[in-house]
């Protein structure tokens, strides 16, 4: 009796994944459906300004044919069209949400090669945004999007998050400047006349030599700095933490300093023959500098 | 006189010291000190520039007042008690087009705000208050006064981590409870600090209260988190009001608040 009931309990349930199986699989395939490809195609000239605008999506761009711009848009469904514009050298993609639409109906990724000169300006309010080989100026915002930038070279590049983190990556002689209001910042090998970070609660992350001359300026106001330099770095620095601990781990040649040093809360020194100039500032977080 | 008495006490000797016998050493020591010459030159141009600059950015009150009359006008921003209810996010073209226009305008209020109140602090406060050379940490607790002789402690060789104020880096809801206490704690400067905003922080939440649960909650937090920054430096500033790096965390902060106006918009937008 007991086995005829468990075999009972036993048919049932297998009916029942069945079905909520065949449920999934038909929602699965109803949204695959709804899925839709476009691509659009631009022929321009040197020195284009793409711009792509999208509220929920990731946008993914690399450098591609030096006279055509290429996108290729994934809309996951009806309820969010592409506009796309075309002034001259430069393209304007953008999508717009319909009645109804949320964060899954709305969704557009985007991949797109451009020339590799282009200027380019990304906004998406989930992310995720990535850039990579390009040499013109780029500006990167989003509020949850994390935003990657990686093998890029002499451009601007400026990017801001409400809280997405922002990792650059290989990014040599660019005029960097980072906003975040809680974002992490992780900054591998980025070098450049001037490189700037501000965040309010995330953590600023630096590895790398500094570059051969440039200033370099690292803001927090309860997130923590921390900057890995190998040990010939070249580089003059200072660091003061308002509440907070600072740290460093090798040695640095004392200087004439015009301002003040709080033992435990600031340090100042130079390394090698000083070329580039480190500010590291927090108002509570920690700063340690650390040897590679 | 050495580099260091110069640098401690250069405020004081510009404006003349009291003791001529201390002047003329103070004269004597900045002509054989390039370091310091060229510490007290920079002094000079900035305090001069400064004073033009201040001159040249205020402008008066009926300014503001008429701009604020124009943009009430062409319903650029909106009285608080309008705001709730609004559909701003409905697909009616006007309402979704004007609503979060305000933000922009008081973006740049809050900066203007942050702005004035630093130099404002720092024209007054520095003339009233001794500085105070220990900082305040957050909540309760208060650092040991920093001897004098560690102001001139050298780099030369890797510093040993020292203990000084609680190192924590406060979360955002550590910071919300600690604001609380942290207006109560700093007397009638905190006030001051939030009043400017107050109304723009609840056309703020008006708005964002338009978007799904989880962003709405997103930025509430977010903005509790950059005004409680913003109060807890503006507390270490009132306690010590002539830290130049203290004035300028505090009008980061004020930066902060105003990315986070401008990046809600780009999103309502």
């Amino acid at each position: 009796m007991a086995g005829q009931q468990w075999a009972n309990f036993l048919e049932m349930r297998i009916q029942s994944s069945t079905v909520v199986t065949l449920v999934l699989a038909t929602c699965l395939a109803s949204v695959a459906l709804a899925e839709t490809k476009k691509e659009y195609r631009f022929t321009v000239g040197p020195n284009a300004n793409v711009s792509v605008d999208t509220l929920y999506g990731a946008i993914s761009v690399r450098a591609g044919s030096s006279t055509e711009v290429v996108v290729l848009a994934t809309l996951k469904s009806d309820s969010v069209e592409v506009d796309q514009q075309q002034n001259g050298n430069r393209i304007e993609i953008a999508s717009h949400l319909l009645q109804g639409a949320n964060e899954l109906t709305g969704q557009v990724n985007y991949e797109v090669s451009i020339p590799a000169d282009a200027t380019l300006n990304l906004h998406s309010s989930t992310g995720p945004l990535s850039v990579e080989r390009l040499t013109g100026d780029l500006t990167l915002e989003g509020s949850d999007a994390a935003v990657n930038v990686r093998n890029v070279e002499n451009g601007h590049v400026h990017v801001r998050t409400m809280r997405g983190p922002i990792t650059l990556t290989d990014v040599r002689n660019g005029h960097v400047e980072l906003a975040s209001i809680s974002g992490d910042m992780q900054m591998k090998s980025v070098t450049g006349p001037l490189v700037q970070a501000n965040s309010g609660s995330g953590k600023i992350s630096y590895d790398g030599d500094f570059g051969s001359s440039g200033d370099y300026k690292f803001t927090t106001h309860s997130g923590d700095i921390e900057a890995l330099v190998p040990a010939d770095v070249s580089a003059d620095f200072r660091a003061h933490s308002m509440v907070g601990r600072v740290q460093h781990d090798f040695p640095l040649e004392s200087k004439h300093s015009r301002f003040p040093v709080e033992l435990g809360r600031s340090f100042f020194g130079s390394a090698g023959k000083a070329a580039s100039e480190v500010v590291l500032r927090s108002f509570s977080g920690k700063i340690r500098l650390k040897q590679r | 006189m050495t580099c260091s008495d110069v640098q401690q006490l250069l405020p004081e000797l510009l404006d003349g010291a009291p003791d001529a016998a201390f002047q003329t050493a103070f004269n004597s020591h900045v002509k054989s000190c390039s370091d310091c010459s060229d510490l007290v030159s920079d002094l000079k141009l900035i305090t001069s520039q400064a004073r033009d600059l201040t001159a040249a950015e205020e402008p008066p009150a009926r300014v503001w007042v008429n701009i604020a009359a124009q943009l009430r006008a062409e319903g650029l921003i909106r009285e608080p008690e309008t705001v709730p209810g609004r559909p701003v996010l409905v697909p009616a073209p006007r309402q979704r087009r004007w609503s979060p226009f305000w933000l922009a305008p008081v973006a740049a209020g809050v900066l203007a705000a942050g702005a004035y109140l630093v130099s404002h602090k720092t024209t007054t406060q520095v003339a009233e208050q001794r500085p105070v050379a220990s900082p305040v940490s957050k909540g309760t607790s208060q650092a040991p006064e920093t001897n004098p002789t560690d102001q001139v402690a050298t780099a030369s060789s890797p510093v040993a981590e020292v203990p000084v104020a609680p190192p924590t880096s406060p979360t955002t809801s550590q910071k919300i409870a600690a604001k609380s206490s942290s207006e109560s704690k700093a007397g009638g400067a905190a006030p001051e600090a939030s009043a400017p905003s107050s109304a723009e922080d609840q056309q703020f939440l008006s708005v964002v209260s338009t978007l799904p649960a989880s962003s709405r909650a997103t930025y509430q937090n977010e903005l509790q988190a950059v005004n409680a920054d913003i109060q807890e430096t503006q507390a270490y500033v009132n306690q010590n009001p002539s830290d130049a790096d203290a004035r300028q965390h505090l009008m980061e902060a004020y930066q902060q608040k105003a990315l986070l106006y401008q990046i809600a918009l780009d999103r309502i937008q």
